[in-house]
């Protein structure tokens, strides 16, 4: 398809102007000529839709619609074209951030875009959002990537033909005919969910236009149960969440809600906080974790209980029976009565749940039992019920409105499918091709549809099967809106012009209702405008405002207090017995996967090359189980020459069958496996090719979260898995150091006299020392008591400092690029092991051993205490990784940003470049490095030259030319929902960083190197329950300082004088 | 003073036999046996074999540049190279070649200093054998680097950024000290040539012969100036080179001595390099004679004394280094570092276990059979046995250089490496070249350094009398020549 610059219509009742006489006359001639203007040009845009001349114009346009209609409210014209005057404010090569939101299923993650000259480069969380505090996660981050996919199709198809709008057009008055006759009955539409008003709103003038219509929502990995539960408990309309920000007793039965439960970003602030731990008597939240697999809530927790995910309602029932023999109520007795009376799940320690109980009971009304969403509704109206018998409704678990009316489920739509009433099925979002329940057979009904449409950004196996193909926005390319996780109403504000001209499902939904494609916000304002009840020049200040900060905060939120007694009862009463899980006959679960979620990131390589907060998988998804599991059914796993060889096993569940192979995860509950979710999906795309194994195949209506008799059989074969990871233990190292809250309470400084640092004489050292007299010192603290190894700052730096992705293949080789990786070390005995998370990036030694080694004097030191990399002088001996002690320099062993992953090992022969597209996410502040280039963090190096360029540029004539305390953020830090890293200036005194400096908790990774990092830890604090049955109450070596520790490092004899 | 009894003297000379010196140059050859014998090597045409063993080699050696040309035109990932292991097979070769290419200079500059005059058979080729395995040591540190077309940074050439060199880093002092033993090894050994280069200049028969010698001559007469000349330079050279033998490879062993790796942070390091760069090389200059010598009959040139000699300093400088292996475990226990009490219980009992004790074998146990003096006589066991050191000080770096690093401070980064084929081609086409490289010196210089030999010849000596050896005795059982 030829495309044609689209001159603005002329106005009807003005004079009409013509070129040329030719023009004039309209003659064949003059329209080819005017075709044929730009010969080269056009030729150009037929070949390469993002030439240099296309990526101008769509530059222009991002900028116009940057600046124009205040913060960025897109142009109301058609047509963009770059700029032949450039506006006053603008400063090229400035970046511009813009706020926005990603919508999720359970609410939108506000976010600010940030864009360099009309493109975005990077998303931030938006700070003035109390949800998110300017916090993000790794699929915020990511996200963007999405957006420059250059799998994304460009075309609207129909039947797999590229097809035209106008053919689109009529097919939109085809469907609303044949859905008029019919008042709708023929019509269904199937939905993902994106909590947005206006699609709310549109979809209920759809429903009026045509009553009889099919609105179906479906997630795979929010089924809605909740809901139900919330319904019953609050009455409907209604939905809760976790509000963490006071609870200092969280119990947290099968919910992952610092990783991949949804919300997790206000819950994991939240929780961090509570966790936050400076000087003694410091009040310390405290978690009790019972689940399946060894999740990273799991590894924050201070008493973890292995528990099958089917057990969690006997678990909860015993719970409840304990807090009412302490504090019951009405509500709580009602739910426990009505509920049948299981016994006490195999192998739980009953001490355990009473204790545990009591310390909820004692800390009620800052206590809190959370339940994974995906569990059954009847546990979690029994976990409703226990909260409400613990004063948490209201306080630390809060009630608010739905954001989305109840729809059909796919079930109910599916049922009609079948039926034959549906003609035409539109599907908004989503993959049910690949995701739906497979008894549904979901294929089958689809192509028994006459007419099925599917609107998305990435084209995936729905698509496919689809008669037609409508080319989606991301959320960075149209205007929306959402709801976020606290009910606050945020605007998604597009940052550019759609990349492959694709329609967002609101103005689809727009055309389908019968009005003309919405001009800009028009569509979104008017929600707004419903909203807030305004009109004229306040409406359009509150609509500046909107745009501008991003949000509008949650107007109201349920006021229930308490939760309805019976109805809960009634739901409790439908707790399940779950059948003892065996070898033979295992409790499979499917999990969502920390990376791909439900699978739609799946192509995004940066979330590929994430490795897995517990597994450190990238790359692949595994069947994960116990050690215990695994010996039962002779399943291994190795460690081959660096590279996790896995056994593959057939997985079978009600006759569907699955091959996939098996890693061991430390921790996980016995005879029960998890299957991640999310893989298997060749078609999305060039990354996603290859990539892990299909779990929703066993997926089906009444198994969509437990699947108990899965059956797993050994194949014989075998699967190599790349793991950025593959030593699991410290070796006795003092590299994590934990101490118990009584402990540091006792002694502060309890850091240095854990391991080898007790023993070091005063290091010297044997170079001068570069001198550091800059204006700045640049340093960092990550505190361990926080950071829960969610990983977010590793997307977070790939995406500011241009990382390339190196492939599964490489990554198996050990050759991963990340400049922050997150350790992952498990402590304690092997079955009922814990886990500690610490983040490692470059640690800027004063002492640099990379330094002194490197011959061409590629890698020195700055005045500010930075050790910079001079990438243009790096020949690449590799020398300085070597002397690294913290092994975080990384090579570019091939051409990353030249080559196809694929294509590596062809050298010359492999046809040089990258996609245009993927070009235009890269951060232009950060070299892109070529191969033979070592490279390391740089401690974001060019945002503190931004910021020192910005105070002086403030200050102007002023002396006042220092950054401001706090306004400077490494991009780790920045996105760290944890707040645990926390980076600035030394010679500041009003800077965190110097405060936690010199905290006694605060040491160096490695002292005996006197490698002076700048990069230090606070050690790790947990708070155990004493009263717990088999509690690890101390943390410290158990011996005295002044006893010998000749057992752990042989120096015993010669240190007795201290 | 000698008895006139048959019996008596017969027994005396049958003690003599046990307590006198073997001659240098057996069965009394000639002077001019000596030349003949020599340059016929390269005067004569080239025999079968050695055209078969030149182009066999020849392929081989090619690979060398193929795998480079890929390499440089790929990325250094087609290594096996990763993170934690960012030294490999690249710098365990080179050090390999360097340590081998230790023998040449230790024999020519070390022994001709200590007056031992049993180098002068062995001197020529062991040099000739540095040369080329320090060309092949070269090829590694060269490429391995990311970006070879900035090698250049390495050299102090002032340039208009001035940028230096950092001074403080052992690869650079690596870089001067391989290239200055490279010069003056190359410089040695040519002056040692220009004497034979004119014998063969003057035996040349055809004209282009006689123009190649000619110009490698230099004009060489063989007066009393130009041998007084001579023989101060070679001194001269020698004593510059002595201290090169014992710098270059503790400036290589500094790579790693002035790292924080541990199992690299030793002090022992520069000794036990060379004590293991000598043995290696030893067992390379055997490897190479024994069938050399065979091959073109110079057994009256190089002995059986040679090659005992030379097995003796073997089986020396293999014990050295495995004192030194046990002296590294005895410090990294008595250090009481755990990281480096880890470092060593990896090395021997970690993944990499069996290249540790490969290593053993081949560099502490197999050597140990050189005690016996049949092992020692035998040139057909010497050359099994100096198989072991050959490979045993391959695997010694190996097993520095990646167990070292494959597991050092942080768990979380341990990593594993395995070659690629591209590793192990480029390290066979080494071997190509380097085999190549000496079987074309042997074709067409003259392998054995003639006039040296002939000084250490009995005629050589002024108190020569015929029947009697340079220490006077009667030793020959030779057919007495009538005095003059």
């Amino acid at each position: 398809m030829k495309r044609v610059l689209q001159h603005p219509p002329a106005p009807a009742h003005g004079r009409t102007y013509w070129r040329s006489l030719g023009e004039y006359a309209k003659t064949p001639d003059f329209e080819e000529w005017l075709h044929r203007e730009f010969p080269a040009g056009a030729a150009e845009w037929e070949q390469d839709p993002l030439s240099r001349r296309n990526f101008l114009r769509l530059m222009g346009a991002s900028l116009a619609l940057a600046g124009l209609g205040l913060g960025g409210c897109r142009r109301p014209e058609a047509h963009l074209v770059p700029f032949t005057q450039s506006p006053e404010w603008l400063i090229s090569g400035k970046t511009m951030s813009f706020a926005t939101a990603q919508p999720r299923r359970r609410g939108a993650v506000p976010l600010l875009a940030t864009t360099f000259d009309g493109r975005p480069i990077k998303m931030e969380g938006n700070p003035l959002h109390p949800f998110s505090e300017g916090k993000s996660d790794n699929h915020a981050q990511a996200s963007i990537l999405d957006l420059y996919d250059p799998a994304r199709r460009r075309h609207l198809t129909f039947q797999g033909k590229k097809a035209d709008t106008s053919q689109l057009e009529a097919e939109i008055k085809r469907v609303r005919a044949e859905a008029s006759a019919s008042s709708g009955a023929t019509l269904a539409v199937l939905a993902d969910e994106t909590c947005s008003p206006t699609r709310e709103r549109l979809r209920a003038e759809l429903l009026r236009q045509f009553p009889q219509a099919t609105w179906a929502v479906y997630e795979p990995l929010a089924p809605g149960y909740d809901a139900e539960a919330s319904t019953a408990a609050f009455g409907p309309g209604t939905q809760f969440r976790a509000n963490l920000a006071n609870a200092s007793t969280i119990l947290a039965a099968d919910c992952d809600f610092l990783g991949s439960e949804d919300g997790d970003l206000a819950d994991t602030r939240n929780f961090a906080a509570g966790r936050r731990i400076r000087k003694p008597g410091d009040k310390v939240n405290r978690l009790y974790v019972a689940e399946p697999r060894f999740s990273i809530t799991g590894s924050m927790a201070d008493h973890r209980l292995r528990l099958r995910a089917g057990e969690v309602g006997a678990f909860l029932l015993e719970l409840g029976r304990q807090i009412r023999s302490l504090r019951g109520n009405a509500e709580l007795n009602a739910a426990l009565s009505s509920a049948p009376d299981l016994p006490l799940p195999h192998g739980v320690d009953a001490a355990w749940i009473r204790e545990c109980a009591a310390d909820l009971v004692t800390n009620a009304g800052r206590s809190v039992v959370l339940v994974g969403r995906r569990q059954p509704a009847s546990v979690q109206a029994l976990a409703l019920a226990i909260n409400s018998a613990l004063g948490a409704i209201g306080n630390t678990l809060v009630v608010q409105p739905a954001f989305s009316a109840p729809a059909a489920s796919i079930r109910d739509l599916a049922a009609r499918l079948q039926a034959g009433a549906i003609k035409s099925l539109i599907i908004l979002g989503g993959n049910p091709i690949y995701n739906a329940p497979t008894d549904l057979s979901f294929e089958n009904l689809l192509a028994s549809v006459p007419s099925s449409l599917h609107l998305s950004a990435q084209p995936n196996a729905t698509s496919a099967k689809s008669s037609w193909f409508v080319p989606g926005t991301h959320y960075l390319e149209a205007w929306g809106d959402a709801l976020s996780g606290d009910g606050s109403y945020v605007s998604i504000q597009p940052t550019i012009q759609p990349l492959w001209a694709g329609e967002s499902q609101l103005e689809f939904l727009c055309r389908l209702t019968g009005q003309a494609k919405p001009i800009g916000p028009a569509l979104i304002k008017e929600t707004f405008a419903a909203r807030t009840n305004q009109s004229g020049q306040k409406l359009e200040d509150a609509w500046n405002n909107l745009v501008r900060e991003g949000f509008v905060p949650a107007s109201s939120t349920s006021a229930a207090k308490s939760v309805n007694g019976a109805a809960v009862a009634a739901l409790a009463a439908k707790i399940g017995d779950t059948a003892e899980a065996s070898a033979g006959a295992l409790e499979g679960v499917f999990v969502s996967s920390p990376a791909m979620d439900d699978g739609r990131y799946l192509n995004n390589g940066w979330l590929q090359e994430w490795p897995d907060p517990m597994t450190k998988l990238t790359w692949d998804n595994a069947i994960l189980l116990s050690s215990t599991t695994a010996k039962a059914l002779g399943l291994r796993n190795e460690i081959v020459k660096g590279i996790l060889v896995a056994d593959v096993v057939r997985a079978t569940l009600a006759g569907q069958t699955v091959e996939a192979p098996v890693v061991i995860a430390p921790g996980h509950v016995d005879f029960a496996v998890s299957l991640p979710l999310g893989y298997g999906q060749d078609e999305l795309g060039p990354v996603a090719k290859g990539s892990g194994f299909n779990a929703y195949r066993l997926r089906r209506t009444d198994a969509d979260y437990l699947a108990p008799g899965l059956k797993l059989e050994k194949t014989g074969r075998t699967r190599q898995l790349a793991v950025t990871q593959e030593h699991q233990v410290m070796e006795g190292r003092d590299l994590v150091r934990e101490a118990a809250v009584a402990e540091f309470n006792e002694d502060p400084g309890w850091v240095k006299k854990v391991g080898m640092d007790a023993h070091i004489p005063p290091n010297q050292s044997f170079y001068k020392s570069p001198k550091l007299d800059g204006e700045y010192q640049w340093a960092m603290v990550i505190d361990l008591s926080t950071c829960t190894g969610c990983n977010a700052c590793v997307t977070a730096c790939t995406a500011e400092n241009n990382i390339p992705i190196v492939g599964k293949d490489q990554v198996m080789k050990g050759r991963e690029m990340h400049w922050i990786r997150v350790d992952r070390y498990y402590t304690g005995e092997p079955e009922e092991p814990e886990a500690v998370a610490q983040p490692v990036a470059c640690m800027q030694c004063e002492n640099a051993p990379c330094e002194t080694v490197c011959p061409v004097n590629a890698t020195v030191h700055n005045e500010e205490g930075l050790n910079v990399m001079a990438y243009n002088r790096c020949i690449g001996t590799r020398y300085c990784a070597n002397n690294c002690p913290y092994k975080v320099r990384r090579f570019n062993f091939f051409d990353y940003n030249q080559r196809a992953l694929d294509k590596l090992y062809w050298g010359p022969v492999a046809p040089k470049g990258t996609e245009e597209t993927i070009k235009l996410q890269k951060n232009p502040n950060v070299t892109v490095r070529m191969r033979g280039v070592m490279e390391k963090c740089t401690f974001c190096v060019q945002r503190i030259e931004e910021a020192k360029i910005s105070a002086r540029v403030k200050a102007r004539d002023s002396a006042n030319i220092r950054i401001p305390a706090g306004s400077l953020k490494t991009a780790c830090q920045q996105a760290c929902p944890a707040d645990a890293i926390v980076f600035g200036d030394l010679k500041n005194e009003k800077e965190q960083v110097g405060q936690l400096r010199n905290l006694p908790q605060n040491y160096s990774l490695l002292e005996y190197l006197n490698v002076r990092p700048r990069l230090t830890y606070l050690g790790r604090v947990r708070n155990p329950n004493p009263a717990m049955p088999g509690a690890r109450t101390s943390y410290l070596p158990s011996h005295g300082h002044g006893e010998s520790h000749g057992s752990e490092n042989g120096r015993g004899k010669t240190e007795g004088g201290h | 003073m000698r008895a006139d009894n048959p019996a008596s003297h017969a027994a005396f000379a049958k003690a003599a036999e046990y307590i006198d010196r073997k001659p240098l140059v057996s069965n009394r050859r000639s002077l001019s046996w000596i030349t003949d014998h020599v340059c016929r090597i390269v005067e004569q045409p080239a025999p079968l074999w050695w055209w078969i063993a030149t182009v066999c080699f020849g392929a081989v050696a090619a690979l060398t540049p193929a795998m480079l040309t890929y390499l440089v035109a790929t990325g250094v990932g087609v290594w096996g190279l990763n993170v934690p292991v960012c030294w490999a097979w690249d710098i365990t070769n080179f050090v390999f070649w360097i340590g081998i290419g230790h023998a040449g200079t230790l024999i020519s500059a070390i022994l001709f200093l200590t007056r031992q005059k049993w180098r002068t058979s062995i001197n020529r080729s062991a040099e000739a054998m540095t040369i080329f395995a320090v060309i092949c040591a070269g090829i590694f540190p060269a490429f391995h680097v990311g970006r070879i077309w900035f090698a250049w940074f390495l050299f102090p050439i002032p340039n208009a950024n001035a940028i230096w060199q950092n001074f403080r880093s052992p690869l650079l002092w690596d870089v001067f000290a391989v290239s200055t033993y490279f010069t003056v090894s190359l410089i040695f050994w040519y002056l040692g040539l220009i004497p034979d280069l004119a014998s063969l200049r003057d035996r040349a028969t055809t004209r282009l012969r006689q123009m190649i010698y000619g110009i490698l001559a230099m004009g060489w007469r063989g007066s009393n100036r130009q041998w007084t000349h001579y023989e101060k330079a070679y001194l001269i050279l020698a004593g510059i080179s002595t201290p090169l033998v014992l710098s270059v490879h503790s400036v290589v062993s500094f790579d790693f001595a002035t790292s924080i790796v541990p199992g690299w942070h030793t002090t022992i390091f520069p000794p036990y390099f060379v004590a293991g760069a000598i043995f290696g090389g030893f067992a390379m200059v055997l490897t190479l004679l024994i069938p050399f010598r065979e091959l073109y009959g110079l057994h009256d040139l190089v002995t059986d004394k040679h090659i005992d000699n030379m097995c003796k300093i073997t089986l020396l400088t293999g014990s050295l280094v495995g004192y030194a292996y046990s002296m590294e475990f005895f410090i990294a226990w008595y250090s009481g570092n755990p990281y480096e009490i880890y470092a060593f219980m990896n090395r021997a009992f970690g993944p990499y276990w069996w290249a540790y004790w490969a290593m053993i074998t081949c560099n502490v146990i197999a050597p140990q059979l050189f005690w016996f003096k049949y092992c020692r006589q035998n040139p057909w066991v010497v050359l099994a046995l100096v198989m072991f050191p050959n490979t045993g000080m391959w695997f010694e770096r190996f097993v520095i250089i990646v167990t070292s690093i494959h597991r050092d401070f942080l768990p979380s980064s341990w990593g594993y490496f395995s070659p690629t084929w591209v590793d192990i081609t480029l390290f066979i086409g080494t071997i190509g070249l380097f085999v190549f490289l000496f079987l074309l010196f042997v074709r067409f210089l003259p392998m054995i350094t003639i006039f040296e030999v002939k000084n250490v010849t009995p005629e050589a000596d002024p108190h020569h009398h015929g029947e009697h050896d340079s220490q006077g005795h009667a030793s020959h059982p030779a057919p007495a020549k009538a005095h003059a």
